[in-house]
């Protein structure tokens, strides 16, 4: 009897719990969507309608939610991209660079494949592989920058996004990988091989590859070495050195899985949904997933298994700012905005 | 004006954004205050600058505002700082995802799309008597309003830091903040004055993209320069008359590949398009060895 | 001390930080002219009280009283203004300015320029009066603590400072620079200066002051005279409950029992020089010395002289351009940090919070750092959090630390509690070398009772262990045999039977 009492205890300390974390997040919402909501009214739309189209337009259809689900997938990504070397204080702000280049070399690849007639089992295995070492090495480029000649990795890690966007405009306007006829730079279509099959004839595999990186990620941060040695440098660089866990290589690592993450949701975009390399495929809702990603990661407090679920809330309010500006008119940068001021009050409330 | 001078003279006017950002950065940095939210800031006050100017006709006008947006960001960025103790880095990348959008969403919900940009009233030129006739030294004097400002503001910035007493408290403070608290110095009010001054100069920085350099508006326009700033101010070591040759580097490479895309097919333009990019991690590495920073920099400053 | 007058009163001060109250109904009273010694465990309350009277820290509630008006003290300036004058534990002077400019930093004159003549002028005289010289043009960050100590001293009196707060000022200090420093302070009390002295040891009390308040746990024990008391009294008001015999400098007494050495040294150090390419670090230089097993042997030198670097190079023996250090038969040179722990070795460093923890972890997290390689808690790089586990809660028993579980993040404990977990990391493998470094610092005296038996304890199972520490007293109490560093040499050795304050301390400082 009394063990079960206190069975229940601990449960109602844990909702108690629960709630208490839950509180800064719900307030920092009720009052973004306010300030949103004024924005909207004052550019004269109606409010409740744009609302109504920014939170439930998922849910409306299944091509809604389907819609929010493909979003889900690079975004998720993006904001590994951040979270990862977030978890020893570093900003990694290259994700989008990490993301086209996983992409571009996805699809350089893919095309050089093409004439091999690989098995799609392989074919797409090899270009996982390629996407994920794409990510992870411009992404030890800014590491590697700031663990051997202390360069700001939030300085390089932004220049190597632009090097990375003017690299995607130029593989996809230059032969032998530019498609000839289009007006858009684009790239050739990969092999039919290299496309990632449908489930249930709705949504990419990558939703698949999504959940197992989601559990790859959180076994690899709590129950390995590496992951300890990771938490102990977040927690304290100069304890964590001192007891030998080597800094610089901690460092290069994070950054490394981080990126891998990023070119890994390159990969499968250009795999899975566009078919081919596409410039401004990165772009949606007013920005790009790089700028979301950061903007998801922050929303989690860098927690990682918070960011599957930020990531899929982020992913609603992309689909509604879509759904508001085609049927609404009011323009997507309202949602961005209102992102950015959860993001920030989220980060006040926390304190 | 043959072709060199004409470059110059554009390079000139290039490095009046990069230094006016770039000072803004180390003002503040010299209280410890690591403002990297100088893209948001140039975002946003590149089009709140533009708006103001055309819906005014006055070009006084936008750059007022896009100081005034600066100050704001400024001021958002030192309060929740000094208040809630809140990292200044992470502050500094929601402040840029703040300003991304709220440029684009203030141009499309008071201007809109229209078929031909319309264009702000332009900063006009002054050419000054007789130094502006003497070769290559002219392209320095046959400037607008804001490049003769930029001049002074690095001048007095100087001045203000190696030959003032408010200069060596503002150092101290950025070095070591309870050595400047204990000998009675205002750390916190220091560091609101020196963080909202140095964001009106990266909104000045701004609002010139818009009202000097094109004249109109585009998404995205300040194109990764707000960061450029940041590195200048690093190589600079956080000196101002650093910055301005950093940022008279770095706008000679920008203004250098941009002719070079227009001018030969010999390079795929997208290389020249990353040379300032590149040329950014080239530099930061050739000068790793040579930089120093305000022993502060970025870190909090709490008594208890 | 001819007038009585009271200069300042403090009034039922009351501070608290989070849930621990720091101070409760404090009253204390300033007579002009005093040296007035602030007596005091560690986290007794004492900086805490002064930093409140010197306006960086608010209180919570209670009164100050300055020459019989009260006023309201919110910022370091506020007591500026009223003649108050502090100087920290550790200096706080800006360290890439140079002496002059630290002394005019702050100073309300509206001159724009910074040449200083006249002000370099003025800082002579004062130096020439009370003897208390120091080069004016140097950076600071080149100059010695004691010099630093100095430089503090006559900003005071720079100042006109009628009340001047002294922070455990010998911290940094050895013997002879103390009693020069005394001397120079006493010259300024004979010109209207009044001294607040904070220690926490005996000794300096009745050797420098005219009157001392003892405060424990934030609470006022008494005031008493220096010149009618003496140690016992001051001990009786210090350690009221407890009985833990003491000597004159806050240490408890230990006796080390005797124990036979192992024939071969454990750690040997071989003609060691070091070059950092660190700007702050002190390079070794031919340093040669053997620990055998159950010795201990102790580094004394003022801090900064290479102590740190001489604990560290042992644990991660890189940057050596010369010499050997060997663990029994096996060298070091070029071995990970990883690799030696692998070989019975293990580090207590010297600053807690910042090298020896991971704050927001908990007590699991703590106990595995530096053994998270260990075949005992990994299996092909998979954790055995079970095992983690089980040690953190045998930790915890054994240690005897206060804590409801494993679970509790472990900055929330106490200093002592966080150090009997530091200590159990540390000893949770048998031992051949230990390397601490100030493991007592700033512990309340039954901690640091405890860690001393321990201590004791692994000398009788035959480590080694290398004891560094800038408090010689320490030293003096627990050595087997003292070796001196200065600016990265070790200068000389002395046995337990040649202990002599005197002729080490000299030593520390080059003599």
């Amino acid at each position: 009897m009394t063990k079960s009492t206190e069975d229940i205890k601990q449960k109602r300390t844990l909702w108690q719990k629960i709630i208490d974390q839950l509180k800064p997040y719900l307030l920092a919402l009720f009052i973004a969507f306010f300030i949103s909501g004024i924005i909207i009214g004052l550019l004269g739309y109606n409010i409740f309608n744009a609302y109504q189209t920014m939170l439930f337009t998922t849910f409306y259809s299944r091509r809604g939610f389907i819609e929010t689900l493909i979003k889900f997938i690079p975004l998720t990504f993006a904001t590994y991209a951040f979270a990862v070397p977030f978890k020893i204080k570093f900003f990694n702000i290259g994700g989008l660079g990490q993301m086209l280049f996983g992409a571009t070399m996805t699809a350089i690849v893919g095309i050089a494949l093409a004439k091999y007639n690989l098995s799609s089992l392989i074919l797409i295995f090899v270009l996982i592989l390629v996407a994920l070492f794409a990510g992870a090495f411009l992404a030890l480029i800014a590491g590697a920058l700031k663990a051997y000649y202390n360069i700001n990795p939030i300085i390089s890690t932004i220049m190597l996004n632009f090097i990375a966007l003017y690299f995607v405009n130029f593989i996809a306007t230059t032969a032998p990988w530019k498609e000839p006829f289009s007006g858009h730079p684009m790239t050739k279509k990969i092999p039919e091989a290299a496309i990632l099959p449908k489930l249930f004839n709705q949504i990419h595999f990558g939703i698949i590859i999504v959940i197992i990186s989601i559990f790859v990620i959180y076994f690899l941060m709590n129950k390995t070495v590496l992951g300890y040695e990771i938490k102990a440098t977040g927690l304290n660089p100069t304890a964590s050195s001192v007891y030998g866990i080597k800094m610089k290589n901690t460092l290069m690592v994070t950054f490394m899985l981080g990126g891998a993450m990023a070119g890994l949701g390159g990969g499968i975009e250009v795999m899975g949904v566009h078919l081919r390399l596409i410039e401004g495929f990165a772009l949606t809702s007013g920005a790009q997933y790089g700028i979301f990603g950061v903007l998801t990661a922050l929303l989690c407090q860098g927690n990682l298994l918070g960011v599957p679920v930020s990531a899929f809330f982020i992913s609603i309010l992309l689909v509604g700012a879509d759904a508001m500006q085609r049927t609404l008119q009011v323009p997507v940068e309202v949602v961005f905005l209102t992102q950015a001021i959860i993001v920030l009050l989220i980060v006040i409330f926390r304190e | 004006m043959d072709l060199f001078t004409k470059v110059l003279t554009q390079i000139v006017s290039y490095t009046s954004i990069y230094t006016l950002a770039s000072l803004g950065i180390i003002i503040g940095g010299r209280t410890g205050v690591f403002n990297i939210s100088g893209e948001g800031i140039m975002l946003a006050s590149a089009s709140a600058g533009f708006i103001a100017a055309y819906q005014t006709g006055s070009w006084v006008m936008g750059f007022f505002i896009g100081a005034l947006v600066g100050a704001i960001f400024g001021f958002i960025l030192i309060y929740i700082h000094q208040s809630l103790k809140i990292n200044q880095f992470i502050l500094g990348i929601t402040l840029i995802i703040l300003g991304t959008g709220l440029s684009d969403l203030l141009y499309k919900s008071l201007i809109g799309i229209q078929l031909f940009a319309p264009e702000a009233p332009r900063v006009p030129v002054i050419k000054l008597p007789i130094i502006s006739k003497i070769p290559i030294i002219s392209a320095f004097f046959n400037q607008d309003v804001i490049v003769y400002f930029t001049y002074f503001a690095v001048i007095i910035t100087y001045y203000i830091f190696y030959h003032t007493r408010i200069g060596l408290e503002t150092r101290a403070i950025g070095e070591d903040p309870l050595a400047a608290d204990v000998v009675g110095i205002n750390v916190k009010l220091r560091r609101y004055i020196a963080t909202i001054i140095g964001s009106m100069l990266i909104g000045l920085a701004g609002a010139y993209l818009t009202l000097a350099v094109t004249g109109t508006y585009t998404t995205n326009i300040s194109n990764g320069r707000g960061f450029m700033a940041i590195a200048i101010a690093i190589f600079a070591s956080w000196r101002p008359e650093r910055a301005f040759l950093g940022a008279l580097i770095f706008a000679a490479i920008e203004v250098i590949s941009f002719q070079q895309q227009l001018g030969s097919s010999l390079f795929p333009y997208q290389f020249l398009l990353m040379l300032p990019f590149i040329s950014v991690l080239i530099i930061m590495w050739l000068f790793r060895k040579k930089v120093e920073f305000p022993a502060s920099l970025g870190k909090e400053y709490t008594r208890e | 001390m001819s007038t009585k007058t009271k200069i300042l009163e403090l009034k039922n001060i009351n501070k608290r930080f989070g849930t621990v109250q720091a101070l409760k109904d404090v009253n204390f009273e300033l007579t002009k002219g005093e040296i007035h010694g602030l007596l005091g465990e560690n986290g007794a309350g004492k900086s805490t009280l002064m930093n409140i009277l010197y306006g960086l820290y608010n209180k919570d509630q209670g009164q100050i009283i300055l020459r019989e008006k009260v006023i309201e003290i919110n910022s370091p300036l506020d007591s500026i203004k009223n003649g108050i004058a502090m100087i920290h534990q550790s200096a706080t002077l800006v360290s890439e300015f140079t002496a002059v400019e630290n002394l005019v930093l702050g100073m309300q004159r509206s001159k724009l320029n910074l040449n200083f003549k006249e002000e370099k002028k003025e800082i002579l005289k004062l130096q020439e009066e009370f003897g208390l010289k120091f080069p004016l043009d140097i950076k600071v960050k080149n100059l010695s603590a004691g010099l630093k100590k100095k430089i503090e001293i006559v900003r005071a009196i720079y100042r006109n400072s009628s009340i001047l707060i002294l922070d455990e000022p010998t911290t940094a200090l050895i013997e002879e620079e103390f009693k020069q420093l005394l001397s120079s302070l006493k010259k300024m009390v004979s010109d209207g200066l009044t001294i607040i002295f904070i220690t926490h040891k005996i000794k300096e009390v009745l050797q420098a002051c005219d009157r001392a308040t003892v405060l424990t746990d934030g609470i006022i024990q008494g005031t008493l005279n220096t010149k009618n008391a003496n140690k016992e009294d001051l001990v009786n008001l210090m350690f009221k409950d407890q009985k833990i015999d003491i000597n004159a400098s806050a240490i408890p007494l230990i006796e080390l029992p005797k124990t036979n050495k192992t024939k071969e040294p454990v750690l040997s150090i071989e003609e060691l020089t070091t070059k950092s390419n660190k700007k702050d670090k002190i390079n070794l230089v031919d340093l040669n010395m053997e620990i055998y097993g159950g010795e201990i042997f102790g580094i004394a030198g003022i801090s900064g002289n290479g102590q740190k670097e001489l604990a560290e190079v042992i644990i991660k023996p890189d940057n050596i351009v010369k010499g050997k250090i060997k663990l029994k038969d096996k060298v070091l040179n070029g071995l990970s940090t990883v690799e030696i722990f692998d070989l019975r070795v293990f580090y207590i460093p010297e600053d807690r919070k910042r090298e020896s923890i991971l704050g927001q972890g908990d007590i699991k997290d703590n106990i595995l750092l530096g053994h998270q390689r260990e075949s005992r808690f990994q299996k092909s790089n998979i954790l055995r959090w079970d095992k983690v586990k089980e040690a953190a809660k045998e930790t915890i028993d054994h240690y005897q630390v206060k804590t409801p579980d494993e679970n509790k993040e472990i900055e929330k404990l106490s200093g002592g509690n966080i150090q009997r977990v530091v200590i159990g990391r540390a000893l949770l493998n048998d031992l051949d070398l230990l390397v601490t470094h100030s493991p007592t610092a700033g512990l309340d005296i039954s901690s640091v009772k405890f860690i001393f038996e321990k201590i004791i304890e692994l000398r009788s199972k035959k480590t080694a262990i290398l004891y560094l520490n800038e408090d010689l007293d320490e030293l003096i109490e627990i050595s087997d045999r003292i070796g001196v560093i200065y600016e990265g040499r070790l200068v000389e050795i002395y046995t337990r039977e040649q202990f002599n304050k005197h002729k080490i301390g000299s030593k520390m400082i080059g003599g």
